[in-house]
């Protein structure tokens, strides 16, 4: 089901013979020795390790920050949950295997310490069980209006202020927060999403899905509330 | 939405809208899409609410956070 396919062909065997072969009797004269011996490379390998990780992990600073800002609400919460992440991934550093995927590394870190840390602290009704609920109990948008005024909803959505949107976020359950926010915001695949969250793919596809419609439904009623004309997304329970 | 394809199109839009179907099954639900005003703008408000979320969710994280990080990794460096 998934586009893996297409990759296959990297794992093909590699050439066993040199990829450049000099011909006979060309000399070697055309290559200038003085770039080849240029020492650039060896000075990137006995880089300070700190200062390879802060090149290479702060730039991802601004987006573990809103990240953290969407799991513990607060400013001040967030900022320390971004440089626990940071002293955390710099000790692990080692473990981290150049040209992988540093931003999924680094958001499974930001993820875990909040999972370990803030949460307890933060006041949430409990939802152990939120992926067991039936649809219906959950209420949709799967909508049974006419397609006129689906295309009214989208545009609500895309002149709804950031903050109504936000609060909308805030408001659904956090299984369902974070898994909208890794792939709508930050545009993780599902495998990654999984291994970030830690759950299967099922569980992240249909975290994504109900999360999403819960999305539409809470920004439909704000902008029924304001007189919008949208689609009546509500489904009958 | 019974007919058509729009079953199977709806159920597949988010995962077609991430390219996280195979090639197939992307050209198919492609060509529904391309057939089916209904379908069109269910996919139209799928893509509207990732755009709209990714907008408002923009930050800038505090400058003085850099400070504090840099100051802690240079802290914890020094202390190995």
């Amino acid at each position: 089901m998934f586009a893996t396919l297409d990759r296959l062909d990297l794992e093909a065997p590699l050439h066993e013979e040199p990829l450049i072969r000099v011909p006979d009797g060309v000399q070697a004269a055309a290559v200038d020795w003085r770039v080849m011996s240029d020492p650039i490379d060896q000075t990137d390998q006995v880089q300070d390790p700190r200062t390879q990780f802060e090149e290479q992990a702060l730039p991802f600073m601004d987006q573990l920050y809103a990240a953290a800002m969407r799991m513990t609400r607060n400013p001040a919460d967030a900022a320390d949950l971004v440089q626990e992440t940071f002293v955390k991934a710099f000790a692990s550093w080692k473990t981290f295997t150049q040209g992988t995927n540093l931003k999924a590394w680094l958001y499974r870190i930001l993820t875990n310490t909040y999972i370990n840390t803030y949460r307890k602290k933060q006041r949430e009704p409990y939802q152990g069980t939120i992926d067991d609920l039936e649809d219906w109990q959950l209420g949709g948008a799967e909508s049974t209006t006419a397609s006129s005024t689906r295309s009214a909803e989208a545009e609500a959505i895309d002149h709804m202020p950031a903050s109504v949107v936000k609060d909308a976020l805030q408001s659904i359950p956090e299984d369902f927060r974070l898994a909208v926010y890794l792939a709508d915001v930050e545009g993780f695949a599902y495998q990654e999403i999984a291994d970030i969250m830690k759950t299967p793919i099922g569980t992240v596809m249909s975290r994504l899905h109900r999360g999403r419609r819960m999305l539409r439904e809470l920004l439909a009623d704000y902008a029924k509330e304001r007189g919008i004309a949208t689609a009546a997304t509500r489904s009958t329970k | 939405m019974t007919d058509c394809g729009c079953d199977k199109a709806r159920r597949d839009l988010e995962e077609y809208l991430r390219h996280e179907v195979c090639k197939t099954e992307q050209g198919d639900i492609a060509e529904h899409l391309e057939n089916c005003a209904g379908c069109r703008d269910e996919a139209l408000v799928a893509r509207t609410l990732t755009e709209v979320l990714a907008r408002a969710c923009k930050e800038s994280a505090p400058e003085e956070l850099r400070d504090q990080v840099l100051a802690k990794l240079r802290a914890v460096q020094a202390a190995h």
